[in-house]
Order: C-alpha cells, then structure tokens, then sequence
C-alpha cells in the first residue's frame, strides 16, 4: 500500500483481548474508511485513525525538544515518580517505560492492580490451570460460560475461538461441545447454551464448594448437595477437555466479581485435572495490558504494582497506581498510553502529569506535559499479549505521530543524564 | 569494546586446541582472538591465574513464555532476593529480582558473573517465539539462543502419521526459521499430546495410546533424520520419555537406541536414570544408562544435575507437573499451547534429608563420574530444574574434590543410595581442563558453534580469567575478569559493562510446497493468521547450516 492509500492485511486489532490478527484495513488518502472482519468493538477501536501529533507545555504547543527535557526535570525533580504503563502501547513502550521507573527509582504498574488484582493474587497462591484460545478451540468438549456471554464485551470470541468453529479434534465445532450458561445474578450466559444454571451472587463461591465437595464424593458441608453443584459436577465429569471462561475484566458494566472467585475456579480446574483435562480461562480487555504484566514480570520478577524507591523492584500489591495517586504518594506521575475509561483510570490528584501516548494533548484532566504519539497497531507496529499470554506482530497500517517507543527512549536518555548531572 | 588486549601469563585451560594449563598469552583485536599484537598493546595481567573460554549453558530455562509464567507465580522469591542495579555499571544499570526464575537483567548480570557468556532456552513454544526474543532482548551480555519445541506439534505429528517424512522435515526447517530458532526440541515425544488428551502414561516408546502411527520412535527417528539432514549446527535435542519416574532407564535406552547411529542430544540424563519402579523402591541405573553412553559416539549429554536447596521445575512435559504437584501438594501451573506443546511448572525444593532427592543427586554425579568422555557429557542442572544455574560452582567442586564430594555423600538420607556406585566409592576427580572441557569445549563442539568455546585466532573473545583457589566453588563463583566479544565486562570481580548481546538461530532452507499445505492447516486450526506467525527478521545473520555432510 501506498503512504496514503491501499488495503493492509493480517493487522492485529487490540479492540480487545480477542486480538484478532485477521484485520484487512483500507486506508484512503491517509484515513482508515474500513476494518474489514473487524467487530464493532474493533472498527471503533480502528476508527478513522486520526490522532494528533502536538507536544503541549502546560497547554500551549511547544517542541518536542522541549516537552522531554521538561518532563525530565520534572521527573528527576520529584520526590517519588510513578509511571503508569496505560494502554495501546507495544511491549517495545513498555519495556523503556519501566527502565525509566528504574533509574527513578520511582513506581511503576499497570491497568490490571485495578482490574485483576485478585486473580494476579490468587495465582500467586495457587497456580493456574491455562489453555490457550487455540488449545480450546480445537480440544474443548465442554465450555462454560461462567456468568459472562462473551458477545457483548469480546465479539468475535465465540466464532473465532470457541464454541462455533470446528477444531481438530472437536470435527463439528459447535455441534461437538456442550455448552454451559452459569447465569450468576444479573450477569447471564451466553443465549444458545445448551444447559443453563442460575446461582445468586451472593452464594457463588457456596456453589463452587459444593462442586468441588461433589466432584470429590462429599456431600457438602451440611450434608445436603446442592443440585446444580450436582448437575454442574456431572456435566463436567463427562467432558474430556472442559474449559470455564469467565470475564475477568467486566468492565462497569458487570457488577463486580467476588473477589475469590479465581481462586476459587483456579482450586476447582486443578481438582479437576485429577480426572479430566480441564482449563480456567480468564477474559481480558484490549490494548496489551497483558503485555504490561509480561514485561513487568521479566523486568522486575512481579507482574504489577512495582515500586524501586529502595534501588530494587518491591512489590506493593496494596498500593496500585490510582491509590498512589489518590493518596498523593507520588508528586509526579508519567503516563505512558491511553488512559483507560474504567477502572484503571488514575484520579487528578495534585502530582505533576506527564502523558506520553495517543491523544495525550487531549487527556483529561489536562496533563502539565503531552506529547501525542501514534496508537500501537495503527500507527506503530512491534510486539503485544493477547489475552491468554500468546505474543502477536502489530502492524501500522498508517504513518502518525512519533513512535511511542522512540520518545519514550528519548525521555528515558534525557532521565539518566540528569541523573548522572545531579549525582 | 577494547580494540586490542594482551591477556599475560595466565593458566591457558583451551582443550579444542590441546592447551592444557600451558603459561602462554591470549591477544585480541575487534572482538575477536588473534595470533598475535603488536608490543604496544594493552596488557591484563594475568599471572598465576587461570584462563578459559567464556561459559557456555547448552542447556537452562531463562526466556520462554513458560518462564515468564513462572516468573509471575514466584513473588515471595523474588522478594526474599532482591537484586540492586551493579553499582560500578557503566552504561545503564538495571535492578531486578533473583530466586529460582530471576529477572532479565539479573539473569545476565549473574551469568556473565559466573563467567558464563553463552546460554541456549532449552524449550520454546513456536507460538511463543515473539516472548522469548522480547525477553532475550533486556537479557544483555550472554549470547542467546532456544530450541524450537517439535515433538508434539499436531502438525508434525500428522505429517508422520502420513508417512510425509520430508515434509515433516520441510516442516521442521520452516519452523526453525520461522520462530528464530537454534535447535529442535523434543520434550516426552507424544506424551504431551497424549497428556492434552487425558492419557497420562506413555509405556514406552512404541505406545500409539489412540494416536494413528504415532509413537515417540516415529517422531524421534523423523525429527533426528531432519536435524541432520538439514546439516543443524545442534542435532535433535531430546528429553525422553517418563521422566522423574522410577524404572524410566529402560525407556531411555530404548530411546537410545532407537536412533543407534544417528546424531542426537539426550538431555538432562539425570532425571532419566532411575531402575526400580513396579512396586521396587527407587534405585540409580546411572551405571547401566552411562555404560551405553561411553560407548555410542555418535550421541551426546547434558547431566541434569539436582542440586540441594529451592529449584522450580519448569517445563513443557505438563504431565509430568501434574503429578509432582497431586504428589507434593505445591501450587501449580499448567498451560496447554496452541497444538504445540505444554506448559507445567512446580516451585520444589530438593532436601538432602529426602530418599528420592538424595538419590537423584547420587545418579547426576555417577553420570559424570562413570562418563569416559566428557566432550560428549557436559555440565547441566536444567536450571532451573534440577538447581539454579548459580550452583554451578558448588557442582563443580563436587567434579574436583573428592574429599568434599565423600563428605557431602555421609549426610544425605542414605536410604535409596545402598549398592549405588557412588556409595561403594569413585575416586575420580575432574581436572580444571575437564571442567573447561564440560563447561565450555564440549557444549561448544555439540552446538557446533565453531567460534565459542576454545581460544584459538578467529573465535570470539569470550574468556573468563580465575584466581585460583583451593575451594573450587569459590574460584568458580567469583571470576577475576570476564570478557565478553573482548568487552571487559567483568573487573576485579565487579560486574562493569554490559554490552548487548547476539542472537544465535539458524535457517534451514526448505522445499516451499510444504507452506501452502501448512497455511490451509492454518486456516483449519490456527488463531493465528499464518502471515503473521514467523517472527520479524533478526538482527543478528543466522548461523550457517549445511556445513556437514
């Protein structure tokens, strides 16, 4: 294609954590007009592909130049800096973000101590019982829709992954499963399930004991058996390779999960794997927050809510980014990426903002220093995770701003020589 | 990088060049060892110690998705072992975290402290590839490279089924290339797959358990073939069958056997040399496993060594994780991937005071101890399986020192060790040119990388200067100087410099044929569009293939 015009193929969308990588996007005199096979979640996420390209200094324009040395000092000034690793960025970002936390010997973290914090918790303790899309797409006989339908939020999922398309051992796709809606108060399953059980919230990790005490030839504590554990228990006994998804990431939408819940489904999945093959697969939402926790780990050895301030990466699960800001723990804050809408969002806070990513010259509340960079996977390619830890190519179906990575490599120079001036 | 240095007067250990402990001067230029400089060329002083090529680790666990999950899982580790940036770094110091699975950094720093300055990622993921580079990429210092994981690739073992041995080669080639790879590995070859599918034990090598055709012989036999048809810089790199299981010595010698003179690697044997089982407590069948070894020449090891203290079993054998964490009650990790392979990890701790753990550490050191050729058995403890690679030192005293080895053998639990050859006395102590053979010449010789691992003109200048000391682990822990590509990157045991570091990958050429089948197996099966599978070129050229006959 063309600098302005054409058609790119096979562009990885990051709408969600589908991250589907089958995005034929048409491009015409330097505007997106078509995601072609991309959902409604991901046309939007596409859109026209237009994003500003300004360096701002406490509202007015200003040169690029000038924005990194600011932010620099502003910095290498503070008493404690945290960076915020936000979304649509690449792995390449983020792992130059974390660099500069480093030599602050600031905090950095992700969206996901806001989101899932919990499971990344419960994982800790316990382990995890993982299949990736592909491994359920061609094995699971048996899914379960653990009160999320994931049309709404993850669109594509269900012909991508699972349960429509057929896989090399499951020959007639959604014919060949056995399809579970687990209905958990106001969050229902998916319409078309085969089975259907209703739990009230407040008694779902009641029905999990008493699943679990089933599958193990107990009758539940009290003696009587709960009879959708009962029929749960034999629906996934049958099962060869049985997969739970549920929706770690629900968004505002969805009332909150409790919060045992992944431990809760983890305890149960390696239960079951005494018997069956059996995987618990958490939905994650788009704009490589998986890659953040990827990164993070292999910087860092912990996967969110990193602080350096004693010269080495502690890990403060009690004190996320949103907290730090809240608190006024931390007088300057580095924002790298988008902002997400929901939970992850940081507060205003009185800390000194600095946002490096898209659209940053219009983030609210209105930074002290922006520099707008391109989206990664329209503007920038490199490397992110999609939901289920499998690293995709991003492609850059347009030119755009700066290279995120580039300018956040630059900021990170400009930190370690005013470091190195000021020691 | 120093263009020019003169290495004086040191102990030259080279064995790929028949130097052994001879006084003599190492001079490089540009990154590389030359025949000789002129006079007014720097100097490091070297006198009265000893001088060897950079470390090589033919075999750990240090990049793939699989250690990052495991990363991920061990947070008490990493807060019990925190790792500031080096404080006379130049350049850009980093902190990071240690424990059993340490960060990036902290991965590189405490390689090239060891004086190790070449690693391969013994289990790679195809689907995974983009992670490891990723990973390699804040890995600075050591060269790097991984084994590809091929041994239950679905579509792999179709193309055998079939009967389409060349194209499950061509398969094989367009892999490697496609994800950046160095080798192919095998790891329990079916029995993955079959774990996927809820059958849990392979009983032995000929087992179809409900696959069409498909027994480990037929993918160890097709996968050796395409290794050396290819002319691979490293043959086939195999962990076999039942591992950690008691008996599994007959499965291993099978496996052997089956590619009886074809080149191969068998990896961590340590873990595959057990007798006993069906009822019979654990013995060691290291004696009979070894006794094989040292007479097929045409085979090559790594040990696998268990070493005492915390470790985490990490590894694509899921079935085998499953097992150890119903057994041990320890938290658990598993991931089943894309067709490919598996993913199972178990933080463990061997404990001397433990029947099994002491027997196993028995069975690691007789292999050693009883292998008659140590260019073909070389040091390994499948960090970080067995032990963690900075025990290294501590197994090397083990090799040196019989005196300490004897005392160390009287305070392990001695139940399973009665009638062992360990225990009914090996007098044998590694000498250091047998070190530099186990650590550095023979893991060089059997990844045929031809400018590593001897300092002879033309290899690169990756040397690793110790002071001696009659404690082994000692010297071995604490190098003097460690140059990497002629960069000093360690000083007086400072750790100084830490320049990047290259790729090492190869890519086999194929017949293109095979890829239109391959896209429409894509299209069937893949989340993944088949454009946008292979990995980005790598910076580093790949290392010839087809330099063998």
């Amino acid at each position: 294609m063309s600098e302005t015009s054409g058609v790119m193929e096979h562009v990885t969308c990051l709408g969600c954590g589908c991250a589907c990588d089958d995005i034929a996007v048409a491009v015409r005199d330097g505007y997106i007009v078509e995601a072609r096979h991309a959902c409604p979640l991901g046309a939007a996420w596409f859109g026209d592909g237009r994003v500003p390209a300004e360096a701002r200094m406490d509202g007015a324009p200003c040169t690029m130049d000038a924005a990194l040395d600011a932010a620099a000092a502003t910095l290498t000034s503070a008493r404690r800096a945290l960076v915020y690793l936000a979304l649509d960025i690449s792995c390449e970002t983020q792992r130059a973000a974390v660099a500069i936390a480093d030599v602050l010997q600031g905090c950095v973290d992700g969206v996901s101590s806001s989101t899932v914090a919990g499971g990344i918790l419960a994982a800790q303790r316990r382990g995890r019982v993982g299949a990736t899309l592909g491994e359920i797409r061609n094995r699971a006989d048996c899914i379960v829709f653990w009160g999320t339908d994931p049309a709404t939020r993850y669109p594509r999922y269900t012909s991508r992954y699972a349960p429509d398309p057929a896989g090399l051992f499951v020959p007639n796709g959604r014919r060949g499963r056995v399809v579970v809606a687990v209905d958990i108060g106001a969050s229902r399953g998916p319409a078309d399930a085969d089975t259907r059980l209703a739990i009230a919230a407040d008694v779902e990790l009641d029905v999990i004991a008493a699943l679990r005490a089933t599958l193990a030839g107990h009758s539940a504590a009290g003696g009587a058996r709960d009879p959708r554990a009962a029929e749960l228990a034999r629906v996934l006994a049958a099962a060869h390779y049985a997969v739970i998804v549920y929706d770690a990431e629900p968004g505002a939408a969805q009332p909150a999960s409790p919060l045992g819940r992944s431990e809760a489904l983890t305890a149960l999945g390696q239960q079951l794997n005494a018997t069956i093959r059996a995987a618990i697969t958490p939905l994650r939402g788009g704009g490589n927050r998986l890659g953040a926790e990827a990164v993070l780990a292999w910087q860092t050895g912990f996967p969110m809510t990193v602080d350096f301030s004693r010269g080495y990466p502690r890990y403060r699960p009690d004190d996320n980014a949103p907290d730090l800001v809240r608190s006024g723990a931390v007088d300057a804050v580095l924002v790298i990426g988008a902002a997400p809408a929901g939970d992850g969002a940081l507060p205003a806070g009185d800390a000194r903002r600095i946002v490096i990513g898209p659209r940053a010259s219009s983030a609210l509340p209105a930074p002290h220093i922006a520099i707008d960079t391109g989206v990664a996977g329209i503007h920038e390619s490199g490397l992110a995770f999609r939901m289920d830890d499998i690293p995709l190519a991003l492609r850059a179906p347009l030119p755009g701003p700066p290279v995120a990575a580039d300018v956040v490599r630059s900021l990170g120079a400009r930190v370690r020589a005013q470091r190195t001036a000021h020691a | 990088m120093t263009d020019r240095l003169r290495i004086v007067g040191g102990a030259v250990y080279d064995p790929a060049n028949d130097v052994d402990g001879d006084v003599r001067d190492i001079c490089i230029q540009d990154g590389r060892i030359v025949a000789s400089l002129n006079d007014d060329a720097p100097r490091l002083d070297a006198r009265g110690m000893v001088v060897m090529p950079g470390g090589i680790d033919i075999h750990a666990h240090v990049a793939s998705s699989s250690v990052n999950h495991g990363r991920r899982l061990l947070s008490d580790e990493h807060t019990a072992d925190p790792a500031p940036a080096p404080p006379q770094l130049d350049g850009e110091p980093r902190s990071g975290t240690g424990g059993t699975i340490p960060s990036t950094f902290t991965t590189a720093y405490r390689y090239a402290g060891l004086g190790y300055t070449t690693v391969f990622d013994a289990a790679v993921a195809a689907a995974s590839a983009r992670d490891t580079h990723a990973q390699f990429d804040d890995t600075p210092i050591i060269d790097a490279g991984f084994y590809v994981l091929m041994g239950n690739d679905a579509y792999l073992l179709q193309q055998i089924a079939a009967g389409e041995r060349d194209r499950a080669r061509d398969y094989a080639a367009w892999l490697l290339g496609a994800s950046g790879a160095y080798a192919i590995k095998i790891v329990n070859p079916a029995g993955v797959e079959m774990w996927k599918r809820n059958v849990r034990t392979v009983n032995g090598i000929d087992d179809t358990a409900g696959f069409a055709n498909v027994a480990p012989r037929a993918i160890m036999e097709t996968l050796a073939d395409a290794a050396n048809a290819l002319a691979l810089p490293h043959p086939v790199h195999i962990h076999c069958n039942n591992l950690g299981v008691a008996g599994n010595v007959a499965t291993t010698l099978d496996s052997m056997r089956a590619l009886s003179g074809r080149r191969a690697h068998f990896t961590h044997l340590q873990f595959h040399s057990y007798a006993g089982g069906n009822g019979k407590p654990w013995m060691s069948g290291a004696k009979e496993l070894i006794a094989y070894v040292n007479t097929h020449s045409e085979m090559t090891a790594d040990v696998g060594q268990v070493m005492f203290g915390p470790a985490t079993t990490v590894t694509a054998d899921g079935a085998v994780e499953y097992l150890l964490h119903a057994s041990s009650g320890r938290r658990w990790v598993n991931v089943d991937t894309e067709l490919e392979t598996g993913c199972g990890i178990v933080p463990y701790e061997y404990r001397d005071s433990a029947a099994v753990a002491a027997l196993q550490w028995v069975v690691g050191l007789e292999l050693f101890l009883l292998s008659t050729d140590p260019w073909r058995v070389v040091l390994s403890t499948d960090h970080p399986n067995g032990g963690t690679f900075t025990s290294y030192p501590e197994l090397i005293r083990l090799l040196m020192d019989r005196a300490y080895r004897d005392d160390r053998l009287k305070s392990v639990n001695q139940k399973l060790l009665a009638n062992t050859a360990l225990a009914d006395g090996i007098t044998r102590e590694y000498s250091l040119r047998e070190i530099a053979i186990i650590t550095r010449a023979g893991p060089a010789r059997q990844l045929g990388l031809t400018n590593k691992g001897h300092l002879g003109a033309g290899a690169d200048a990756d040397i690793t200067i110790y002071a001696r000391d009659a404690n082994a682990a000692t010297m071995f822990s604490t190098p003097r100087y460690v140059l990497k590509g002629g960069t000093l990157v360690v000083e007086e045991g400072q750790l100084r410099r830490t320049p990047a570091a290259h790729r090492l990958h190869v890519r086999p050429p194929f017949d293109d044929v095979m890829t239109h089948d391959l896209a429409r197996w894509f299209e069937r099966y893949g989340t993944v569009d088949f454009a946008n599978f292979p990995t980005a070129p790598l910076r580093d050229a790949p290392v010839p293939t087809g330099a063998r006959g």
